[in-house]
């Protein structure tokens, strides 16, 4: 095998990635059919699924430096063809961004759910002209859109802890034995701290290298842990003394 | 110290910070629903407390009702006939015996009857139905008014606590227009519309003013009792149009 592309592939993100994605996989078969057409474990699964397959993904154009600067050419980036955040923008900072908002969507009170329907809408509308008109190319760093996204976030995972709160239904819950309370935890965290070292990254590679790659260690740190909760989260059925059953939990079958 | 070091411990502390923010606020979340969770245990022991409290009251009153009853059972009823069968057996004649000996057993039904009334058991055994009619027969009998019950359904299966509450409101309903309305008629229906069950008291007496806060603790009470087992109590009358008393059963 071509050790360029074993190298690709050899970091400690990308085999924690696709360890976990074995990991979900095995779990989500061993779900019951009911719970498997449950939105509450297949986007979980689905998040993890996308999540490895667009990291896999980034690993391969850093081998297939071709394909990168055909991307990037095709996008009409000709001054930096070794960019891959064409695939991190589109992935993790737009349709990522998505998913993890339809995800909020799943754990909150129904008269909350429509937040979320209208902050989608309002993402893609201005995702889509901040990329049309320019002013946030897809092949370069889009600090407004993922500031927007990350926002967002923060606001859902918001409207579910003060539905946490709020509502009668988690009155009889242990919040620590939920698994939506660490999904919204490590989700808040995640964004919030990837967006704060996404913004800061460009100028820290250039002025204390180390303290960069650190960051950007952590902030790989924080993306396990999310991909680790959806998949105990998929797991979870599986071990009802651990987790309690979900206030805003849906029936589809046994 | 130079301007890019100044920076690099910006956005550290900025870090730091941002961090520290979000966990002081899930922290306090949890922190939050521990204590909603703790105020809504004790509301709810309270509750319960309190619905345990107003069960004791009613099973009390209950048994002052039956106690009154009897007592005048003992006094109106078995007394006289008592007194009756020691005439008959003071007499020489051999029916006059035999005519105490009848009365005897019929005081001694009479006692049994009674006795069985002393505790609440009878509440398990009878249905509302029966209790009702039997309440509507001692009025009937006394001759103070006419009265009449429609049953679209047999009211069985209730918990004991629901049974003793409706037990003591349909009694202090009646016991209410006896006292105060002086009526010619005491209707009681039973009735089902969709899957709400309810039992309406209507009596033709003097009535009252409804809209004003008047009734003193009576009428709160009642509406306090139907609410403790889920029901509700409504209330509607005018001076002279009669008094109207519906409850509404718990589902």
């Amino acid at each position: 095998m071509d050790s360029k592309l074993l190298q690709a592939f050899s970091d400690w993100f990308t085999i924690s990635t696709n360890l976990l994605l074995i990991i979900g996989v095995v779990f989500f078969i061993k779900l019951p059919k009911g719970k498997r057409a449950n939105i509450q474990y297949w986007l979980p699964f689905l998040i993890l699924t996308f999540t490895v397959f667009y990291e896999n993904f980034g690993a391969y154009t850093n081998y297939n430096y071709d394909l990168k600067k055909a991307v990037n050419a095709y996008l009409g980036n000709t001054e930096y063809p070794k960019f891959n955040l064409w695939l991190f923008n589109i992935a993790r900072r737009q349709v990522g961004v998505i998913l993890y908002l339809l995800l909020i969507k799943t754990w909150l009170p129904p008269s909350k759910k429509k937040y979320i329907n209208w902050m989608i809408i309002v993402f893609i509308s201005m995702a889509c002209a901040l990329q049309f008109s320019g002013i946030e190319p897809l092949y370069y760093n889009q600090p407004i859109i993922f500031a927007l996204g990350a926002n967002l976030i923060l606001i859902g995972s918001g409207l579910y802890f003060i539905g946490m709160i709020t509502q009668d239904q988690f009155l009889e819950s242990n919040p620590l034995r939920l698994v939506s309370f660490w999904q919204m935890t490590v989700i808040m965290f995640t964004f919030s701290l990837n967006y704060i070292s996404s913004v800061a990254l460009l100028y820290l590679f250039a002025v204390n290298p180390v303290l960069g790659s650190s960051l950007q260690q952590f902030s790989s740190f924080m993306w396990i842990c999310t991909l680790g909760v959806l998949t105990v989260t998929i797991a979870s059925p599986l071990i009802p003394k651990v987790f309690e059953k979900e206030p805003f939990y849906k029936s589809y079958g046994p | 110290m130079e301007a890019s070091e100044d920076q690099i411990y910006v956005i550290i502390f900025a870090t730091i910070f941002l961090g520290g923010i979000m966990s002081t606020f899930v922290i306090s979340m949890v922190f939050i629903h521990r204590q909603r969770q703790a105020q809504n245990r004790q509301k709810m022991d309270q509750i319960k407390s309190e619905h345990e409290k107003t069960l004791l009251n009613i099973e009390n009153e209950i048994q002052q009702e039956t106690l009154t009853y009897i007592g005048r059972e003992l006094h109106d009823n078995i007394g006289q006939l008592l007194s009756l069968a020691k005439l008959n057996f003071g007499s020489i004649k051999p029916e006059k015996q035999s005519e105490g000996k009848e009365i005897l057993s019929q005081a001694i039904q009479e006692v049994r009857g009674l006795s069985k009334q002393l505790n609440l058991d009878w509440v398990e055994t009878l249905s509302i139905n029966e209790f009702v009619a039997q309440q509507l027969a001692r009025i009937q009998n006394t001759g103070f008014c006419e009265t009449s019950l429609e049953a679209d359904f047999e009211l069985l299966d209730l918990p004991k606590d629901q049974k003793l509450v409706l037990i003591r409101v349909i009694q202090e309903s009646l016991n209410n227009a006896i006292k105060h309305a002086s009526p010619e008629t005491i209707q009681i229906r039973i009735h089902e519309s969709g899957n709400v069950k309810r039992i309406l008291i209507k009596d033709d007496g003097r009535g009252f003013d409804a809209s004003q806060d008047s009734q003193g603790s009576g009428m709160f009470n009642l509406r306090k009792r139907m609410e403790t087992i889920g029901g509700q109590f409504e209330l509607s009358s005018a001076i002279g149009k009669g008094t109207e008393i519906t409850l509404t059963l718990p589902n």
